[in-house]
């Protein structure tokens, strides 16, 4: 691995951490979208990344305990938050497993808000996605593993 | 698991992505030429605010918000609150009541210029004689403010999202006047109301290099009982430079916002 590579890398981790100095794109009301009481945790394989404003979309399929795959849609920041967060568009890729939680649609659809992502390695992504408050929301220590 | 990481090792590896050559894409990293630096390269925003060639503060550069605020109440003096008309304490309350879901930003259309200045979104300023223009990057807006000596239009005939803007100074500050809204446009996202009389006047002040202090007076006389002020500042944003933002792209929040 590159020297950049890793530093890449870990600045992802710092992601978390120094998110909250991290700008956002406060697109839209959250509370008319989401319920941040309804918190989700999505555990599954990334099958398409949309790399778009207003907004990124992360589909993932998920397993639950009866074997029964449902695709999930997960809003997160727009790219242009998590490109100045340390995320490339490749950072999260289809085939890739990950850990997401988040906030669930209020229609009640699969769909959910990121508060964080998790690759299968530990490393925490900054979902870079705005909060109820319209605040980045980055609790990797506490959403993540 | 996650390496423990302290925010101060945090800051020394973005630093250093950002110094590695190989990081600077897209010009996030690369050096902005000409602004006062300290002997270790950092920016020195404490450092005088750069002049014109006419002798004005020249305000050009990108800022943006220490931190998001979607409220413009949040922005008052302690103690004030807006100074509602009944109907603009109706048209605020339903959209609160629905949580804001049928706000204009939503759908990528415009956002109300005071709530730019607080949404924590660059903006780039370009001061040149004649006109001073705002490029924000958040849903690619732009503005013009006409600073030849027009005065305002006396008529508006085509009202706008953003209404007409002309400026000029008194002693350092940038007075920016706006007329001509459409009435659509909400001010913040919260929902706070503006009709067709607003007029609008933002009072712009570089403290400093890295610094600006910005007051918006938000005067319509449909939706307040009087004039009222809201305070927003702006940091300069060194080594960056604004993105590519097409909101229309891939827009699919505005059909699920269900309000409550």
């Amino acid at each position: 691995m590159s020297q950049h590579a890793r530093l890449l890398l870990l600045a992802m981790v710092c992601g978390g951490v120094v998110a909250a100095q991290a700008p956002l794109r406060a697109h839209h009301s959250f509370a008319a979208e989401f319920d941040s009481t309804k918190v989700v945790t999505l555990n599954g394989v990334v099958t398409k990344v949309e790399w778009t404003n207003p907004h990124t979309y992360f589909y993932v399929d998920v397993t639950d305990d009866q074997g029964k795959v449902a695709n999930w849609a997960v809003e997160g920041g727009a790219p242009n938050a998590l490109y100045r967060a340390g995320w490339k568009p490749t950072s999260l890729k289809a085939g890739d497993r990950v850990t997401i939680v988040g906030s669930r649609a209020k229609d009640g659809s699969n769909l959910a808000n990121a508060t964080s992502f998790t690759l299968a390695d530990g490393r925490c992504l900054f979902a870079g996605s705005s909060g109820p408050n319209g605040e980045a929301t980055s609790n990797c220590r506490q959403g993540g593993r | 698991m996650i390496p423990h990481v302290r925010s101060g090792t945090c800051v020394g590896v973005l630093t250093l992505l950002a110094l590695s050559t190989t990081a600077i894409a897209q010009w996030q990293g690369y050096p902005t030429p000409g602004i006062p630096r300290r002997s270790d390269g950092s920016f020195d925003a404490s450092a005088p605010a750069p002049r014109a060639a006419n002798g004005t503060p020249d305000l050009s550069g990108i800022w943006m918000a220490p931190r998001i605020r979607v409220d413009l109440a949040q922005g008052m003096k302690k103690g004030e609150t807006v100074p509602f008309t009944a109907e603009g304490k109706r048209v605020f309350d339903e959209r609160r009541a629905t949580n804001s879901k049928d706000d204009p930003g939503a759908r990528c259309l415009p956002t109300g210029i005071p709530v730019r200045a607080t949404l924590q979104t660059p903006l780039k300023i370009i001061q040149t004689p004649g006109v001073t223009a705002i490029l924000y990057e958040s849903r690619t807006q732009f503005r013009q403010i006409l600073t030849d000596g027009r005065p305002l239009p006396k008529e508006i005939d085509w009202p706008a999202w953003q209404g007409f803007s002309v400026g000029h100074w008194e002693g350092d500050t940038f007075v920016v006047e706006t007329v001509g809204f459409n009435g659509k446009v909400w001010l913040d996202q919260v929902g706070t109301p503006a009709s067709d009389a607003l007029k609008l006047t933002e009072r712009f002040h570089r403290r400093d290099y890295g610094h600006m202090d910005v007051e918006m007076v938000i005067d319509d006389r449909k939706m307040y009982t009087r004039p009222w002020s809201t305070f927003a500042e702006l940091l300069f944003q060194p080594d960056t430079e604004l993105l590519e933002y097409i909101c229309e792209e891939n827009e699919r929040d505005s059909a699920r916002m269900v309000g409550k």
